[in-house]
C-alpha cells in the first residue's frame, strides 16, 4: 500500500523511491519489445525451416519479380517498365500499376547491404522482409497503445501483435506481400496522427503525412486511413471537441498527405477525382469553415455567435456534401469502384463482378475464423473498447472508430481481418493492462507493478488523465480479496499462455505451408515433397521458346512469369475482365472452339493444374465453375453456366456429368490419358469419382509435359499444319519436296508456318498480332 | 599506407601475368616439327570405345627406330575431319607414367593437328618401346535419326578412321570397336573383321602408308546419356579461417536425338523402359571432405536428390526437376564446402592452393566451356598460377563480400571442350601477410565500439532545441 501511494505521488513531482524508474522502465520496455520482435520473427520462420528460403503463394511472385527487376535495372527503369510478358498481347505498364513501396523498401535494404559489402541475395531480403517488419509493427503498436492508454498496455499490445495469427497469416517468411509492410505503416501513421493531434504541432503532422505517404506507396489499404482520420475529425467536430490542435494537425496532414500521395504513379489524381477520397476533402473544407467561424466567434465572444456557429457549421457541411454529390453526377469525380461497393453490399460482387467473388479471400468471414485468427483477444477487446469509451478523450474517439469500422470490414471480407487485427491487439492490450492493474495492485510483484504504475505516471505527464487514474482504483480496491486476485491472475496467465500456444500452432499449421511446395507424410513420418509446380515452371523456362505464350487460369499467371519466365495471357492483377473471360471461355468451350480462341490469342502452350492423382483440392477443375461464370458474364451467348451442371444441378465429373462438361477443353486437358491414380485406374482422388469421358484423343493439342504427380499438365497447341493433314496419295507426295529451299530457310520455324497459316486461316492471326503491337507502341 | 603498398604489388602481379601469357603463347604456337622418317610403328593395337557419348580411342603403339641416331620424341596426328572434336590427347609409357605432350605443327600438313610426345628415354636404334596414346573426342557421335519419339531407342552414327592416322609407316595394326550393344544397324565391312558381343574387331591390316585413311562407319543403338554441359562456372572461394567454398553453376543440355511428338507421363510412368534415351538422374562425385552440399536453381532447392557419403568421395545422385529428353535443357547450382587444410599449403606468409580446375559432374562428361574463378582472401598478393594444360586466362577482377574494404582478388580462366581426363589440379601460389587476419575482427570490434560510443554520447548529451520540462521525458 505504501509503495503504491509513493509511486502515485511521484506522478506529479517525478520523485519517489524509484528515482531512476525512467531508466528502469526503459530497460524493461526495450527488453520486452526486442523479445516481441524476436518472437514475432522466429514464429514466422516455420516455412523457411521446414522447406527453404523461397517466395511462396501467388502474388508475391510478381512482387519478387519486379523487385528483382528494380534491383537489376534501377528505380527509374522500374517505373518505366513495360512488361511484355504479362497480359499478352496487351502488356502491362508495371511502374504505373503497382504500389512500389514494397519493392523500394527491399531494394533500399538491398542497396544498403551491398554498399556495406554484404552480398545478400535479393530473394532472401524479400523472404525475410515481412518477419522483420512484424517487429517494427510491434513497436508501432506499442507506441500507438501507449499514446492511447499506458506503456504497460502498449507492451501487451506489442506482444499480441507480434504473434497473433491474424497478422502472421500475411507476414510469414516468404509471403512477400504488400500487407507485410503496410500494417506497420498503418499503425505508425495512426500513432503519429494521435501524436500530432495531442501536440497540435506541425512537425508531427508532417511526420504523419510522411508515414501516410509510405503507406500509400505500399498498399491500396491506405484508403482506410484517408477515410478513418477524416471520420475521426468529423466526429470530434460533432462532439464539439474542435481545437486549434485538431485544426493544425488535420489541415497540415491533409494537404501534405494529399500532395505526396499523388506522387505515386498508380494513385495519380485519384485523391481528388474519386469518391473514395472525397470524405477527406469534405472534412477539410468543413474544418476550414468551422475554423473561420470560430475565428469570427473569437472576435466577439458574446452575442448570438453560438447559434451562428452551429448553423454555419451545418450549412457548410451540407454545402460540402452537395458539392461532392453534384461533382460526382457531373462526372468530375468518379463514383465508387466495384471493390469498394462490395464492402457495403456484400452481394454486389457476386452479382456484378464474379472475378472478385471468385477469390476465396474476398468471401465473408465466418465466426470460427475470427476466433482462429484472434483467439482470446476477440473476447477481450470489447473490454478495452468499453474502457476507452468510458474514459473518452480525443484519441480514444479515434480508436473506438477504428475498432468499429475494422470489425465491420472484417465481417465483410476474410482478407480485411488484417485491418482488424492491430486494433484488436491495441484494445486487448488495454483490457489486459487494466485487469493486471486491478489484480496486481497489492501483490508483491514490484517489477510488474512499477512498470504499470510507472507507465501510468508517464502517461499522466503527457495526457490529462490524472484524475481518472486516481478515481479508478478507489471503487474497485476493497471489492477484491487476496484469493480472488490470485485466482484471476492465474486465469489470466493461463489464458495468455493458451493464446500464445494457439498463435504458434496456427502460424505453424495453417499459415506456414508454402503453396508451391506440397509435402505429404508417410506412415513412418517420412516426408515426401511434391515439387510439381517448380518442376513444371522449370520445364517451361528451359524447354520452350523464349517468347512462348502460355495460357492458364489467372491464378498461375504471376508464377509462370516469375518462375517460368514466359509470357502469360492473364495473371493475378485482374484488371482486364474481358481478357480473363476470354481465357475462361477457351477453357469452357470444346476443343475446336477453344482452338479458334487460342489461335486468336497466339497461344503456344496451355497449362492446367490437375490434382486428381494426389488429391489436391485447389485444382482447375474445382475452380472451373468460376471460369464458366466469368466467361458467361462476358459471353452470355456462348457459355451457359447451367450447361456444366447435371440436370439436378450437381457439379460432377463422372459419367453422369453433362455433355458440355465432359467435352470442354478444361476437362479434356485435365483427364487426357489419365489412367494412373487410385485403385481403379484413372480414379480421380480429389473428386472421388471415375471420370466420365476417358480414352479420348486430342486433335489440336498435344501433351508437352506432365509433372511427376500429374499436378501440372502442359499442352502444346499444334500449328495448323500439324493436324488434319489431308492424306495425299503416294504419287502426289513428291510435290512438297520441291519446297526444300524454303524449308532450309525456315528451319521448321516462322516463315513457313505463317505461309501455310495464311492459306488456311485467311490471314487472321498475323494481322491481329501486327495491329495490336502497332497500336500499343 | 596500404594503397601505396598495394601499387607495386599489383604491378608485379600484372607483369607476372603477362609473362605467363607470353610463355603460354610461345608454347602453343611457336613449335614447328618435322616428321622423322626413322620412326615406324611396328604394331598398333587400337581400341575405339563408342559405348558412351564420347569417342575414346586408346592405342597401344609399339615404336621402332629404324634409323641410326636415337630419337627423343615422336608425333601424334589427328585427321582433319576430327580435329575440331578432339578434347584430350595423352600418352603414357610402358610404366604407366604420363609423358609430356606439346601441340605442334608440321610444314606442309597445316590441316592436320600434331602433338609431340617427349619420351623419357630416347629410342635407340632398333629399340621397340611401347607407348599408350589416349585420345578423347566429343560430339563425334551423331544421332541418326536426329529426332525420335519418346518410346524409340536412340541410334547414333560414328564416322571415323579405320586405320591409325599417323605420320609414320605402320607395319601392322588392329582396331577393336566397343559398342556395348548387339543392335547395330550397319557398319563398315573391311576384311578381316569379326563381330561379337557388342564388339567389332578389324584387322590386322599390314603395311599402311603414313596418313592413310579409310572411312569407318558404324550406325548403332546407343542409349547412354548424351548430356552436354554447355557451361560450368566454378567458383572457389578461399578463406583462411579454415574453409574453402566451392560453387558450380552448371548448364546441361541433352544433345542426343531430339524428342519428336508429345511427352506422355502415362507411358513414362507405366513402363520403366519408356524413354530409353532420356536421362532421369546422374551421379556427381564430390571430394570426400565435402560438406554442406546444396543443389538448387533460380527457383530454389531441387528436392529430388540424394547424397551418399562414401569412403573416398561424396556421391550425389542428382535428379533434375524433370527427366531430360533430347533437346531439353536444365541448369542448376551445386555448392559445397571443403576444409582448407586439404588443399591449402602454407609456409610463413606464402600459400599454395592445389585444387581441381574442373570437377566430376557425371561419368563420361563432355563440357563445352568451363570458367574457373578463384577468390583469394583480401590482401593476397603476387599470385602465380601453375596449370597442367593451356587455358585462356581471363582478366583479374575484384570481389567484395562480408567485411571487405578493398576487395578480394579474383583469378579466373576458361577452357573449352573438356572431358574427364581434364580433371587435374592447378597450383596457385600467393602471399598473404598473416597480420591481415586481424583486420576483419578489428573491423567488427571497431564498428561496435563506435556504435556504443555514439549511443553513450547521445544519451548523455541533450540535443533538444528548447529545454524540456521533464528531464526524463520518454
Amino acid at each position: 500500500m505504501t509503495q503504491t501511494t509513493t509511486a502515485r505521488q511521484g506522478n506529479g513531482s517525478d520523485k519517489g523511491i524509484f528515482s531512476n524508474t525512467a531508466g528502469f522502465s526503459t530497460l524493461i520496455t526495450v527488453t520486452v519489445l526486442s523479445l516481441a520482435w524476436l518472437a514475432g520473427f522466429a514464429s514466422r520462420l516455420f516455412a523457411v525451416i521446414r522447406f527453404e528460403s523461397i517466395i511462396h503463394e501467388f502474388d508475391p511472385w510478381f512482387n519478387y519479380r519486379s523487385t528483382a527487376y528494380m534491383v537489376e535495372h534501377g528505380f527509374y527503369n522500374f517505373l518505366n517498365w513495360f512488361d511484355e510478358r504479362a497480359w499478352y498481347p496487351l502488356g502491362r505498364i508495371v511502374g504505373g500499376t503497382v504500389y512500389p513501396g514494397l519493392m523500394i523498401t527491399s531494394g533500399t535494404i538491398h542497396w544498403i547491404l551491398h554498399t556495406l559489402n554484404i552480398p545478400i541475395h535479393i530473394r532472401d531480403i524479400c523472404v525475410f522482409l515481412a518477419p522483420v517488419f512484424s517487429g517494427l509493427t510491434a513497436i508501432a503498436t506499442y507506441l500507438l497503445t501507449s499514446e492511447l492508454w499506458s506503456r504497460g498496455a502498449g507492451l501487451f499490445a506489442a506482444c499480441f501483435i507480434a504473434i497473433i495469427p491474424g497478422y502472421s497469416s500475411r507476414s510469414v517468411a516468404g509471403s512477400y506481400d504488400n500487407e507485410g509492410i503496410a500494417i506497420f505503416a498503418l499503425q505508425f501513421t495512426y500513432y503519429l496522427w494521435l501524436k500530432s493531434l495531442k501536440n497540435g504541432s506541425v512537425f508531427w503532422s508532417i511526420c504523419t503525412a510522411l508515414s501516410y505517404f509510405y503507406m500509400v506507396s505500399a498498399w491500396g489499404g491506405y484508403v482506410f486511413i484517408i477515410n478513418l482520420i477524416p471520420l475521426h475529425v468529423f466526429l470530434l467536430l460533432i462532439m464539439g471537441r474542435f481545437s486549434q490542435r485538431l485544426f493544425v494537425s488535420y489541415t497540415v496532414f491533409y494537404i501534405v498527405g494529399l500532395l505526396m500521395s499523388m506522387q505515386i504513379p498508380f494513385v495519380g489524381f485519384q485523391p481528388i477525382r474519386t469518391s473514395e477520397h472525397m470524405a477527406a476533402s469534405g472534412v477539410f473544407a468543413l474544418l476550414m469553415a468551422i475554423g473561420a467561424l470560430k475565428y469570427l466567434h473569437s472576435l466577439n465572444p458574446k452575442g448570438q455567435w453560438k447559434q451562428l456557429l452551429i448553423l454555419g457549421g451545418l450549412a457548410a457541411a451540407g454545402a460540402v456534401f452537395l458539392a461532392v454529390v453534384l461533382l460526382t453526377y457531373a462526372g468530375v469525380i468518379a463514383p465508387w469502384s466495384g471493390r469498394f461497393y462490395s464492402l457495403w453490399d456484400t452481394t454486389y460482387a457476386k452479382i456484378h463482378i464474379p472475378i472478385i467473388a471468385s477469390v476465396s479471400e474476398h468471401q465473408p468471414t465466418t465466426w470460427s475464423s475470427f476466433f482462429f485468427d484472434l483467439h482470446v483477444l476477440v473476447c477481450t477487446f470489447p473490454v478495452g473498447l468499453w474502457y476507452c469509451i468510458k474514459h473518452i478523450n480525443d484519441e480514444r474517439v479515434f480508436v473506438a472508430l477504428y475498432a468499429l469500422s475494422a470489425v465491420y470490414f472484417a465481417g465483410v471480407m476474410v482478407r480485411l481481418m488484417l485491418t482488424l487485427t492491430p486494433v484488436v491487439c491495441v484494445l486487448a492490450g488495454i483490457a489486459f493492462s487494466i485487469l493486471c492493474d486491478l489484480v496486481l495492485r497489492e501483490e508483491e510483484l514490484p517489477t510488474q507493478q512499477d512498470e504499470t504504475e510507472e507507465s501510468k505516471s508517464l502517461y499522466d505527464k503527457a495526457g490529462k488523465l490524472k484524475k481518472r487514474t486516481h478515481e479508478q482504483p478507489a471503487p474497485v480496491d476493497p471489492g477484491l480479496g487476496m484469493n480472488v486476485r490470485s485466482v484471476t491472475l492465474i486465469l489470466i496467465m493461463i489464458l495468455l499462455m493458451l493464446f500464445s500456444v494457439h498463435c504458434t500452432w496456427a502460424t505453424s499449421n495453417a499459415y506456414s505451408s508454402p503453396s508451391i511446395v506440397l509435402a505429404s507424410y508417410g506412415n513412418d513420418g517420412t516426408r515426401k515433397i511434391l515439387d510439381d509446380f517448380r518442376e513444371a515452371y522449370g520445364w517451361l523456362s528451359q524447354n520452350t521458346a523464349e517468347d512462348a505464350r502460355v495460357m492458364s487460369w489467372w491464378d498461375y499467371g504471376y508464377q509462370i512469369a516469375g518462375m517460368g519466365n514466359r509470357t502469360t495471357l492473364v495473371d493475378n492483377n485482374t484488371w482486364n475482365n474481358s481478357h480473363i473471360a476470354l481465357v475462361g471461355k477457351a477453357m469452357a468451350s470444346n476443343e475446336s472452339a477453344a482452338y479458334d480462341i487460342m489461335t486468336m490469342l497466339d497461344v503456344d502452350y496451355v497449362l492446367v493444374i490437375f490434382g486428381g492423382a494426389i488429391g489436391y483440392s485447389g485444382d482447375d477443375i474445382n475452380k472451373f465453375i468460376w471460369m464458366v461464370r466469368i466467361a458467361e458474364g462476358e459471353h452470355p451467348k456462348d457459355i451457359h453456366e447451367a450447361d456444366y451442371f447435371t440436370e439436378r444441378g450437381e457439379y460432377r465429373v463422372d459419367s453422369e456429368a453433362s455433355k458440355t462438361m465432359l467435352n470442354c477443353l478444361m476437362y479434356k486437358l485435365s483427364y487426357y490419358r489419365y489412367d494412373s491414380g487410385g485403385s481403379p485406374p484413372g480414379y480421380d482422388r480429389t473428386r472421388g469419382a471415375l471420370p466420365g469421358n476417358r480414352g479420348f484423343k486430342l486433335t489440336y493439342l498435344e501433351e508437352a509435359y506432365t509433372t511427376e504427380h500429374w499436378l501440372v499438365r502442359i499442352y502444346r497447341v499444334k500449328k495448323p499444319d500439324e493436324f488434319n493433314r489431308p492424306r495425299l496419295p503416294l504419287a502426289k507426295r513428291t510435290v512438297p519436296t520441291s519446297n526444300t529451299i524454303s524449308k532450309k530457310h525456315a528451319l521448321g520455324g516462322g516463315p513457313m508456318t505463317t505461309k501455310r497459316r495464311k492459306g488456311m486461316l485467311k490471314n487472321k492471326p498475323t494481322v491481329v498480332k501486327g495491329k495490336k503491337a502497332v497500336k500499343l507502341e | 599506407m596500404s594503397k601505396i603498398k598495394m601499387l607495386p604489388a599489383m604491378a608485379k602481379l600484372r607483369i607476372s601475368f603477362v609473362f605467363l601469357l607470353y610463355i603460354l603463347i610461345k608454347c602453343e604456337s611457336a613449335n614447328v616439327d618435322s616428321i622423322s622418317s626413322d620412326i615406324r610403328l611396328k604394331n598398333v593395337d587400337r581400341l575405339v570405345d563408342i559405348s558412351s557419348q564420347l569417342v575414346k580411342i586408346t592405342s597401344k603403339i609399339t615404336l621402332e627406330n629404324t634409323g641410326a641416331s636415337p630419337v627423343k620424341n615422336f608425333l601424334i596426328a589427328i585427321e582433319e575431319s576430327a580435329k575440331n572434336n578432339v578434347a584430350f590427347v595423352g600418352a603414357k609409357d610402358s610404366n604407366n607414367k604420363d609423358l609430356k605432350l606439346v601441340e605442334t605443327t608440321v610444314k606442309g600438313y597445316e590441316y592436320v593437328r600434331f602433338w609431340r610426345v617427349e619420351l623419357k628415354d630416347a629410342i635407340n636404334s632398333g629399340a621397340t618401346p611401347l607407348v599408350t596414346v589416349e585420345t578423347v573426342f566429343t560430339k563425334a557421335l551423331l544421332p541418326y535419326p536426329t529426332a525420335i519419339t519418346q518410346q524409340e531407342d536412340q541410334l547414333v552414327k560414328y564416322i571415323g578412321n579405320l586405320y591409325t592416322y599417323s605420320p609414320y609407316y605402320i607395319t601392322s595394326m588392329k582396331t577393336s570397336v566397343v559398342l556395348n550393344t548387339k543392335s547395330v544397324e550397319t557398319f563398315t565391312k573391311v576384311k578381316p573383321f569379326t563381330q561379337q558381343d557388342g564388339m567389332i574387331q578389324y584387322g590386322p591390316y599390314p603395311n599402311l602408308k603414313p596418313f592413310s585413311e579409310k572411312e569407318l562407319l558404324i550406325h548403332y543403338k546407343n542409349n547412354a546419356p548424351f548430356l552436354t554441359v554447355t557451361r560450368v562456372e566454378r567458383l572457389i572461394e578461399v578463406s583462411h579461417w579454415g574453409n574453402i567454398a566451392v560453387e558450380e553453376v552448371i548448364e546441361i543440355e541433352h544433345t542426343g536425338a531430339k524428342l519428336k511428338g508429345p511427352f506422355s507421363r502415362y507411358d513414362y510412368q507405366q513402363d520403366h523402359h519408356s524413354g530409353p534415351a532420356s536421362v532421369r538422374s546422374y551421379k556427381t562425385l564430390l571430394p570426400a571432405a565435402a560438406s554442406d552440399v546444396y543443389y538448387r536453381d533460380t527457383n530454389g532447392n531441387i528436392s529430388t536428390s540424394n547424397m551418399k557419403v562414401k569412403k573416398d568421395s561424396v556421391e550425389l545422385d542428382l535428379r533434375p526437376r524433370y527427366p531430360l529428353f533430347g533437346g531439353w535443357r536444365t541448369h542448376y547450382t551445386l555448392g559445397y564446402n571443403v576444409p582448407s587444410y586439404e588443399y591449402l599449403y602454407q609456409s610463413g606468409s606464402d600459400y599454395l592452393l592445389k585444387m581441381r580446375i574442373v570437377d566430376h559432374i557425371f561419368d563420361d562428361m563432355q563440357v563445352d566451356e568451363v570458367v574457373t574463378k578463384i577468390i583469394l582472401p583480401e590482401g593476397s598478393t603476387s599470385v602465380k598460377v601453375n596449370l597442367p594444360y593451356p587455358v585462356t586466362r581471363l582478366p583479374d577482377s575484384l570481389h567484395f563480400t562480408y567485411l571487405d574494404t578493398k576487395g578480394r582478388p579474383v583469378i579466373s580462366f576458361s577452357k573449352k571442350n573438356i572431358v574427364e581426363n581434364h580433371i587435374q589440379d592447378f597450383q596457385l601460389r600467393y602471399t598473404f601477410p598473416r597480420l591481415l587476419m586481424l583486420q576483419e575482427p578489428l573491423l567488427v570490434v571497431g564498428f561496435l565500439f563506435a556504435l556504443f560510443l555514439c549511443v553513450i554520447v547521445y544519451v548523455r548529451l541533450d540535443f533538444s532545441i528548447h529545454k524540456s520540462e521533464h528531464p526524463h521525458k520518454e
